[in-house]
């Protein structure tokens, strides 16, 4: 008796759970599903009911990250005495021995700067260390519309270019500035410095590929710093080895996604002063299929017969150059840079470029002060003309004449750098330094004798720049800023007198360095 | 800086390897800005929420629906087209949206539209979604969409050998990709070697 109530109980239950699953909303369903898997393929069914437990065990599995925070996890005592060890580095580095005395003998000049100019300790000096190489310093033409602009605009416009600083002076300077160079278009940026260092970065990202020559310049070495592409370098100014790099990356690159491809020079280098092979340069970047950024901050204004830069000087057309920069700041006497190029590189940069978006535009007595300095160029070459007869009355009493330096500046070229030559570093064996200390010293001696000229300073390495440039090292030279401010025989009695001071700290130099242990 | 360079190197020549870590520079880009491309993936509604942490709010929101509208739209183009069967209509559907999902989530490498410098570059929108965090909810859902519609399909097409064939491979080539132990796993067959750098 007790089996069969047992046995009715589950009969019932059974039924009791049937029905109540049939009430369930989609059960039919379920079951219809279920048997028709099951009649057809027990195969088919086992892969779906073990997809089935795999997609619930993956419902089910507890979220992580894979990100692990590269971090150490310090407990609140560790981390308290962290807190209280810790003492802030001060913010600026102690100085060097030797850039407290070179701070100590900085020469101050007091009132207007030009090419004669009165120092703090009274006396009058003639200033070759400044970039004022055509006079425009002390031209009143210049100074008068300045200060007409100034009246009219105020100091300054207040704004970023997109957001009200752009005023119709700035209009008028990248056009004066795109005809003269005969490009599409041009944009002018408020800085110099920051100019190349935002144009690198707005054109180039992660993945593409730039081509750079060894010797390029701070300002350059910023913008490939953060603009994230693979650099490559190639010897300063060697064409060939240039194309064996560019040969390289078309190799390295064939099996990949296309990037974009540049090549970043400059037209007269800062840290060396010679100048580019652009023919030559436009050929390879052609052939290879790279796009060309050329700084030209110091050639602007200095080079080809109306101050058009390199493009003017070596025949090339200007618009064969994708993004050519340059500086108001140098020659043009005025302040800012510029870029130019086709209208659609310039437009690019109207919203992408870091310097253009996020500062204030120009001030516009400078917009106008560049406007007419270019015009004073482009209408009166002789400016130039005679600029160069200074430059060469100059390199003829340093060049060929001083048994001690040679300059390493394009002919053309009114910075004029002098490092030592090298068979002079190799037997002295100057460090870079030595080398350093030897040209400040002659800085102060060409001072003495009343000859304000200054050294090329070094900038800290770039870091991040790929480390793959570890090879090159800017020499230290003196620099000499010829100006036409000055007559031919003044440019060449302060020609003499840095040839004498350079001698005289030489042959001191070289006594002292007698008294080492034979040494050579 | 050497010991880098040791652990971006690609360790052997099989014909699988894992992406190689991101320098500190590369994480500190991916840092810099929200991910917008993988972001959206846990949007709610109208208002676009940008979670950079684990700390996910479940949400089934517009950018969950789509999924199924697109479904609905696909399934109802397959119908209309004359001389479709049902069976070939829903393996239409099943092989479209698995296509379509296998190339969004699993071929495409980067950002379409370009905000943090080339920081995802070299990693897919299933490996930028909550920043490569697994299991979560935007995930679990993108999961369960492509094995739903498999079961559907299988079902509507009455367990005919080829159709089930043709629809669980579909489904094999996009789940084995969400799956964690893909995670930053390329086969070299399709992706070339890595770059050494």
């Amino acid at each position: 008796m007790e089996f069969q109530d047992a046995q009715q109980f589950v009969v019932r239950s059974i039924n009791e759970i049937t029905n109540r699953f049939q009430k369930v909303p989609g059960s039919a369903m379920l079951i219809r599903y279920i048997q028709s898997s099951y009649q057809d393929d027990p195969v088919r069914s086992a892969i779906e009911l073990i997809l089935v437990i795999f997609f619930i065990r993956y419902l089910l599995a507890p979220s992580y990250a894979t990100h692990k925070g590269n971090f150490v996890k310090l407990t609140e005592e560790e981390i308290d005495d962290l807190v209280d060890e810790w003492t802030p580095e001060p913010l600026v580095a102690p100085q060097s021995a030797f850039e407290e005395a070179e701070n100590e003998k900085l020469p101050v000049i007091v009132g207007p700067t030009g090419s004669r100019v009165k120092l703090s300790n009274g006396r009058t000096v003639t200033n070759l260390a400044s970039y004022n190489f055509y006079n425009f310093v002390g031209n009143e033409q210049v100074k008068e519309k300045a200060i007409q602009t100034l009246r009219t605009y105020g100091v300054g416009p207040c704004g970023p270019p997109q957001f009200y600083g752009t005023q119709d002076v700035h209009m008028k300077t990248e056009a004066d500035i795109a005809s003269c160079l005969g490009t599409e278009g041009c944009i002018v940026y408020a800085q110099a410095f920051s100019t190349i260092s935002s144009v690198i970065p707005a054109f180039c990202k992660r993945g593409d590929i730039i081509v750079a020559d060894r010797a390029v310049n701070y300002a350059i070495r910023k913008g490939l710093e953060i603009c994230r592409s693979t650099i490559r370098y190639y010897e300063h100014n060697d064409m060939e080895d240039l194309e064996r790099v560019l040969q390289k990356v078309i190799k390295e690159q064939s099996k990949k996604p296309l990037t974009r491809r540049f090549i970043v020079t400059e037209g007269l280098f800062e840290a060396v002063g010679d100048c580019v092979d652009l023919p030559k340069l436009v050929e390879l970047k052609l052939r290879y299929k790279f796009r060309l950024m050329l700084d030209e901050t110091w050639s602007f204004g200095v080079m080809g017969r109306t101050g058009r830069g390199l493009t003017e000087a070596q025949n090339v057309d200007a618009s064969q150059v994708d993004m050519l920069v340059g500086s108001l700041a140098g020659p043009l006497c005025a302040g800012g840079g510029f870029c130019a190029g086709s209208t659609d590189v310039v437009e690019h940069q109207r919203i992408s470029a870091a310097s253009y978006t996020f500062s204030a535009a120009l001030p516009a007595m400078l917009a106008t002060t560049a406007s007419e300095t270019l015009n004073m160029l482009q209408t009166n070459p002789d400016i130039l003309v005679q600029c160069r007869e200074n430059i060469k009355a100059m390199r003829a009493q340093l060049d060929p004449r001083s048994d001690w330096v040679h300059c390493t500046s394009s002919p053309e070229n009114p910075v004029m750098l002098l490092a030592l030559k090298p068979d002079i570093v190799n037997s002295r064996r100057l460090s870079i330094g030595e080398q350093e200390k030897v040209m400040q010293e002659c800085v102060d001696e060409a001072l003495i004798n009343g000859v304000l000229i200054t050294r090329l300073k070094s900038m800290p390495v770039a870091n991040g720049a790929n480390g793959k440039d570890e090879g090159w090292k800017l020499q230290p030279a003196l620099k000499v800023c010829i100006t036409t401010g000055l007559s031919k025989k003044e440019i060449e009695k302060a020609g003499v007198t840095i040839r004498h001071a350079i001698t005289k700290v030489l042959t001191r130099k070289a006594s002292s360095k007698l008294a080492l242990p034979a040494a050579s | 800086m050497s010991e880098q360079k040791v652990g971006r190197r690609r360790r052997s020549s099989s014909l699988l390897y894992q992406e190689p870590p991101e320098t500190i520079e590369h994480m500190s880009d991916q840092a810099a800005l929200p991910n917008l491309n993988a972001d959206w993936v846990n949007a709610k509604g109208e208002s676009l929420r940008i979670e950079n942490k684990i700390g996910f709010n479940s949400s089934f929101g517009g950018a969950w629906t789509i999924h199924l509208v697109l479904i609905a739209a696909l399934k109802i183009l397959f119908d209309i087209i004359p001389g479709v069967s049902q069976e070939t209509s829903w393996t239409l559907t099943n092989i479209s949206y698995m296509f379509g999902s296998f190339l969004m989530f699993h071929w495409v490498r980067g950002v379409p539209f370009e905000f943090n410098a080339g920081a995802y570059d070299n990693l897919n929108m299933w490996e930028q979604i909550d920043n490569g965090a697994q299991y979560t909810p935007a995930k679990k859902f993108l999961l369960s969409v492509p094995i739903v519609l498999f079961l559907l399909s299988t079902h509507y097409t009455h367990y005919d050998l080829t159709y089930f064939t043709i629809n669980f491979l579909a489904v094999l080539g996009v789940v084995i990709p969400k799956l964690p132990y893909s995670h930053r796993t390329r086969v070299g067959l399709f992706s070339g070697a890595p770059e050494d750098r």
